[in-house]
């Protein structure tokens, strides 16, 4: 396995090309729920965790029944399918199985189960690591990193921006700039800090 | 007449999608860098919104409401899957340029949003119409934010020098640029309609 | 109600327009070294952008119907002075007035004027023009009495750099930017700073501390043998360390926040200087702090006294 290819997948997805400052996937929950630094830190859990699991769970659609049976081209219909049918499973199991958990986090859950940043790293996976026939192991792997941190990159991006919402709450922003246009601006400005990243090499 | 003009035109106005519902965000930040990206997406999601807005609106009375959404995005996933297969085909380069964002067509909010909140609750004809005044307003919106920044970004309109001598700032073209041009037109808009 | 709580209350009692003042009396010698060592051209860039940060604050205020006297903070004059330190000395007239606008408006009127800004104005003025002209912020200019008038990398670039001593470094003889060059000149300003107590000094020790340490581990070829004081000389460390990361709108409010701000600034710095494909990192690196602060914040706060109830 090549560790320095995955380590460069894993920065990548994280700082160089986040999927929210630089992808803009996900939006919707980082305009959304990003008032709050609690709200915003359970979203980001649920992302990561559904990001994660509709990873693997792409890769084996992918890899047992589009390729081999070559009927790539239903890749957009049946990820959807797998991925919200799968999120909403593990909603129900959460909620029968961890009321309390489910409370906190049930919810996060619901929201995401068509989310683009979701499909959006299933479909990146797919284009990146499984539309060449390979390894299985190591396609899976670099699908599991990916998805991981992309989650990870999603969750960090939505807390500082929570933290800074908190903060422009006392802010005298201008009436026509309060809600979503200053946090708008508040990500570029963020989105040009993250442009240090560029070009990095290990 | 009067009444499928008016779902067709408030989804350009009060109800576009990008300005006033903040749907569809991230393709249009995404993808906005040129004029031609910019109208190839508006049309591409104009064609499914319309497409799925039809079929579902015709199928309303059968789908029990209970698998409604899952059916919804099977529906929506399919024009979504033609508009793939097409745009390969004949539009290689335009295919390209947008590249994971046509699929994720799919997951556009408007797209379900309109199908769930207006065509599986009203007929055909005016569910057509509304769907076509939506992605009117996306493209729209699609085009207005793609023309700042390719005039800025790359000191161009649709390919074509403006001002000799400009020297573009490449911000506009990456992506603190476009969240800088959406906050900005966001606020403008709050500044004009808050009078 | 009042309301008292370890919040905003600066250790100094000296008012902001007069530390405002100060900072740029503090900043003076290194304007006249970056006018002597590259020549009138940088005066010109000082100048504009002095002026044009109070013409766009004046702008913006009229815009909102407040008062224009809110100009004579000074903030603006110290944003449009420090945006100039981070220029080159010889880019166009048009650069600084963008990137004046980048600094006042986007940085700072938009959040709603002093006090209230999340990121350093300078520097998002610097970062836009960084990021959108590329060419014209890399284009160095030679001292005024080197030899080859052709414009040179600077110490840091990634390739082309030829190696300077520790002379020439801090005195400022090779190529930079305008007010980052001469560190004896800079260093005369942050004397004067710790006579007239305006700036703290946890931020930049930490964050020299932190640039020097990891410059010393993994500057080198092999291990443990990088040039740490290389690395502390060489582009905008010092300026961006002393005058950019203890701005007190946008750094954390305890010592052990500063602390922190200071070594993730480092960290970043070192990370984007050996690594990244930019050959200057301490300006991204301290935007980026900018946005942990309110995070910092939260988690350094201090609890002991009069613990404020939630919400307002």
């Amino acid at each position: 396995m090549d560790l320095n290819r995955l380590l460069m997948v894993a920065i990548s997805v994280i700082f160089i090309n986040n999927f929210i400052l630089s992808k803009f996937l996900g939006l919707c929950p980082f305009i959304g729920v990003s008032k709050k630094t609690e709200p915003a830190f359970y979203m980001g859990l649920a992302v990561t965790f559904v990001m994660t699991a509709s990873s693997i769970i792409t890769w084996a659609v992918y890899s047992f029944l589009l390729r081999p049976f070559h009927i790539e081209y239903l890749r957009t219909l049946s990820f959807i399918l797998v991925i919200a049918s799968s999120v909403q499973l593990i909603e129900m199991f959460i909620q029968k199985f961890n009321p309390a958990l489910y409370k906190v986090f049930g919810i996060y859950l619901a929201l995401i189960t068509t989310n683009c940043a979701v499909f959006g790293v299933a479909v990146l996976n797919s284009e990146m690591f499984l539309k060449v026939a390979d390894n299985l192991t190591r396609s899976l792997v670099f699908c599991v990193v990916q998805g991981f941190c992309a989650g990870v990159g999603f969750t960090m991006v939505l807390l500082l921006m929570s933290g800074i919402r908190e903060r422009l709450e006392l802010c005298n922003v201008p009436r026509s700039m309060k809600g979503m246009p200053i946090a708008f601006i508040v990500a570029s400005l963020m989105s040009m800090a993250f442009m240090g990243f560029m070009g990095f090499r290990f | 007449m009067k009444r499928l003009l008016r779902e067709f035109l408030k989804g350009i106005t009060i109800e576009n999608p990008t300005f006033r519902l903040a749907l569809g965000l991230c393709p249009t930040l995404a993808i906005s860098t040129s004029i031609v990206n910019g109208f190839g997406m508006g049309l591409a999601a104009t064609f499914v919104i319309v497409g799925s807005n039809m079929i579902v609106s015709s199928i309303r009375g059968v789908i029990p409401s209970k698998i409604r959404i899952p059916s919804f995005i099977v529906i929506i996933a399919t024009f979504v899957t033609i508009v793939e297969l097409v745009m390969k085909a004949y539009f290689p380069s335009l295919s390209k340029a947008l590249g994971i964002f046509v699929p994720l067509i799919a997951v556009n909010c408007i797209v379900l949003g309109r199908a769930e909140a207006f065509a599986s609750k009203h007929g055909v004809v005016r569910s057509i119409f509304d769907g076509l005044g939506m992605g009117v307003g996306f493209t729209f919106a699609l085009v207005l934010i793609s023309t700042i920044r390719e005039a800025f970004g790359n000191g161009t309109l649709l390919g074509l020098i403006i001002v000799k001598g400009f020297e573009p700032a490449l911000l506009f073209i990456l992506a603190p640029g476009a969240l800088l041009v959406i906050g900005i037109l966001m606020g403008f808009i709050n500044h004009v309609t808050e009078r | 109600m009042f309301r008292v709580s370890p919040a905003p209350h600066i250790k100094s009692n000296l008012s902001s327009r007069k530390i405002m003042y100060l900072v740029m009396l503090a900043l003076l010698p290194a304007g006249i070294a970056g006018v002597y060592i590259y020549g009138l051209c940088s005066l010109k860039v000082i100048f504009i952008s002095m002026a044009s940060c109070v013409l766009w604050e004046l702008l913006f205020l009229k815009f909102r119907h407040k008062d224009p006297r809110i100009v004579l903070d000074g903030s603006a004059l110290l944003t449009g002075l420090l945006l100039a330190y981070n220029l080159p000395p010889e880019v166009p007239f048009w650069i600084p007035v963008v990137g004046a606008w980048a600094s006042i408006i986007l940085g700072k009127q938009l959040f709603g004027g002093l006090g209230h800004n999340i990121f350093n104005p300078a520097l998002v003025g610097r970062v836009f023009l960084q990021i959108s002209w590329p060419v014209y912020m890399t284009t160095w200019k030679n001292p005024r009495w080197a030899l080859d008038s052709v414009s040179t990398a600077t110490p840091l670039a990634k390739e082309g750099a030829r190696s300077f001593s520790y002379i020439d470094l801090f005195l400022g003889n090779h190529g930079g930017c305008i007010g980052e060059v001469c560190i004896l000149a800079l260093l005369i300003g942050v004397l004067f700073l710790i006579f007239t107590n305006v700036i703290s000094f946890h931020t930049p020790l930490s964050f020299f501390g932190t640039v020097m340490v990891l410059a010393w581990i993994f500057g080198g070829k092999g291990i443990f043998q990088g040039d740490p004081i290389f690395h502390l000389l060489a582009g905008g460390l010092i300026l961006g360390a002393f005058f950019m990361a203890t701005d007190y709108v946008t750094s954390p409010l305890t010592r052990r926040g500063k602390i922190i701000f200071g070594i993730g600034c480092g960290l970043l710095t070192i990370l984007i200087r050996l690594k990244g494909g930019y050959p200057e990192g301490v300006s991204y690196a301290i935007l980026f702090m900018n946005a942990m602060v309110p995070m910092i914040d939260r988690y350094t706060k201090t609890r002991k006294y009069g613990l404020v109830k939630k919400g307002r």
